[in-house]
């Protein structure tokens, strides 16, 4: 088995790369000396160093895009995303694609020594890490404990814009971190994988969820209940015929939604009730993203 | 840490609430350079929000019982600039701290052996503004070895030294503290020295450290005596703090003090810069404090695409006057 799942060289080539284009010339002559130190002899004391001190160098300015990298970066890693982040995050990540990784135990000890002990903005760049780390499959169970996390910038770091949980974790804790993510208040419509790894545990539990706050008389986020889609059941569909005939547009919008990409009958009986909806699905001027803007930014 | 041998009947009255010196600050901010809110609630830290209080440092210390093992330090250290970091930032509070072997836990010889292994780890983090608490407690030679070991850690990472003063025997240690600290090569100017009083604050500023001063009730100053003592030796390299933890302490010393020294006519600047300009000026000689990121709820630079910056103590609020919990 190899360590890496993508093209290592290349991803580190690219990031190097980025991280010059942002016109920092003291982090870029640091990090130059830093490597040439590390490439002589391998010092996890200064490599762990190194990680800790970044900020200091780097300062922690948002990362400047570069269409064509992002294009690239997009390719070699499917859903791989470093923008939103600070320079600081970046270069820790690329620091990270220099653990040597052929001994599969020296390279989990140097993660590992990162994670312990890490402060809450190294503890964010380490998750961030996931898509790039070798190994994939040793991630699992540190990923599943991120999501247990109770620090904001940690939970975003693994549930937004990183396309290593949904491909890597089980089911279960997948349904874990959309709950979380729920409970959290995150914008769902930035995680990915979201509706690919919709199941029907995950329908169950949104469901019983959604009962739990009407209960108690809080609101339910219009958007989970895309995760519905393909797991309609009788049961179920009760809640969707209830948003049907909400009182606020957004919830129409979104039963809409779901029965237009349900295959269940009765869903589509419902939908044939308000043709106009379907028609504005079909032009495109209704979708998730529509209902995720209306969400988030009114 | 708070000795309650001395509470008469009257102290155990509960005291007229009056929220009327809140007037009397109203848009002046604060600098807390010690507090241990690990020991604290929620509620502390929305109400040092409410009072203008924009930045904490919070000195490693004792947990009110000796510790085991190391990993119980590690996890301690790793929830200071962590968990304890976050919490604060929901309040518009930048957290920032400082990381040491305390001088109770310096007398477990091995285990403090272990601890000074793993703080080399810890004082380089983003936000660790010095090496502390750090000093002697009863003065014992294991101690006296390891508060010297910490000095020198501070002095090759060019951090700042925060001087924990034993309750006994307090003007003997604290003079004691400042001879070591210049015999392992510190600067006066890098070494706050915290919990003084009347008789020792002379003799650390004609020596050039900085001087703190601890609002705790009972066992340390009041403020009705720190008013005396800004009046008597003015602003310079002083500073206060309040040192809350476990003990019956109050989170909000720091604009309390300003208030009664704000109704005691001390003047304004002078006022800022004892409880606030005085603890940035010591405390950013580390390079790790950004005065701008102050009052700043959640860090805007980890904010997804940094639109979204919310100012001052944005968690919701709840009623407590009702019996009703929504």
């Amino acid at each position: 088995m190899t360590a890496y799942v993508f093209d290592h060289e290349h991803v580190k080539t690219l990031l190097g790369q980025l991280i010059r284009e942002q016109e920092n010339a003291r982090a870029g002559e640091w990090l130059q000396q830093r490597r040439e130190l590390q490439q002589t002899t391998w010092s996890t004391r200064d490599f762990l160093q190194t990680f800790t001190a970044m900020p200091r160098f780097t300062g922690k300015q948002p990362v400047k895009p570069n269409a064509d990298i992002q294009l690239a970066l997009e390719k070699a890693i499917p859903g791989f995303f470093v923008y939103g982040w600070t320079l600081d995050r970046l270069a820790r990540v690329w620091w990270m694609l220099f653990i040597p990784a052929t001994d599969k135990s020296f390279y989990i000890s140097q993660v590992e020594a990162l994670f312990n002990g890490a402060e809450m903005n190294e503890l964010a760049a380490l998750y961030s890490a996931l898509p790039v780390l070798a190994y994939p499959e040793e991630w699992i169970a540190r990923t599943a404990d991120g999501i247990r996390s109770n620090i904001a910038p940690v939970q975003e770091a693994i549930m937004l814009q990183n396309p290593y949980p949904a491909r890597y974790l089980p089911e279960a804790a997948w349904n874990q971190l959309v709950m979380k993510a729920i409970f959290t208040d995150k914008p769902l419509d930035r995680i990915q994988g979201l509706r690919e790894r919709a199941n029907a545990a995950l329908a169950a539990i949104i469901t019983d969820f959604a009962h739990e706050r009407q209960a108690a008389g809080r609101p339910v986020n219009p958007l989970q209940w895309q995760l519905l889609t393909h797991f309609l059941t009788e049961a179920n569909f009760a809640d969707i015929t209830r948003l049907w005939h909400s009182a606020y547009n957004v919830e129409k919008e979104a039963a809409a939604l779901v029965c237009y990409y349900s295959n269940y009958p009765p869903a589509k009986e419902l939908l044939a009730s308000a043709p106009y909806l379907a028609d504005e699905i079909k032009a495109g001027t209704l979708s998730w993203d529509k209902v995720a803007h209306t969400v988030y930014m009114t | 840490m708070c000795g309650i041998h001395d509470l008469t009947e009257q102290d155990l009255q509960p005291l007229a609430q009056s929220p009327a010196y809140l007037d009397k600050i109203r848009g002046m901010k604060f600098f807390d350079p010690h507090v241990h809110m690990t020991s604290r609630t929620t509620d502390d830290y929305q109400a040092m929000a409410d009072a203008g209080v924009v930045a904490i440092i919070e000195p490693a210390f004792w947990l009110g019982q000796p510790r085991t093992g190391v990993d119980s330090f590690r996890d301690y250290f790793s929830s200071l600039v962590g968990w304890e970091r976050f919490r604060s930032s929901q309040f518009g509070i930048k957290h920032y701290c400082t990381i040491g072997l305390n001088s109770k836990e310096a007398n477990n010889e091995k285990l403090a052996e272990a601890v000074m292994e793993i703080l080399p780890q810890f004082i380089y983090k983003e936000g660790v503004v010095g090496v502390g608490e750090i000093g002697f407690d009863d003065q014992t030679a294991l101690e006296e070895k390891y508060y010297r070991a910490q000095l020198d850690l501070a002095r090759e990472a060019n951090l700042p030294v925060q001087i924990h003063t034993p309750h006994r025997d307090k003007k003997q240690g604290t003079r004691r503290s400042m001879d070591i600290a210049i015999e392992h090569g510190l600067d006066p100017a890098m070494v706050i020295v915290d919990h003084n009083n009347e008789e020792t604050v002379k003799e650390v500023l004609d020596r050039g450290f900085w001087a703190a001063f601890t609002i705790y009730p009972f066992t340390k100053m009041g403020n009705e005596r720190m008013v005396q003592v800004v009046k008597q030796y003015g602003s310079e390299r002083i500073m206060i703090n309040s040192a809350a933890d476990w003990g019956i302490s109050d989170p909000l010393a720091v604009p309390k003090t300003a208030a009664l020294m704000h109704e005691s006519g001390i003047d304004l600047n002078d006022i800022h810069l004892v409880t606030y300009k005085n603890a940035l000026t010591a405390f950013a000689q580390s390079g790790q404090i950004n005065e701008s990121d102050f009052g700043v709820v959640t860090d805007q630079s980890e904010k997804f695409n940094g639109s979204s910056v919310l100012r001052g103590g944005q968690q919701p609020r709840i009623n407590k006057n009702t019996t009703i919990i929504r």
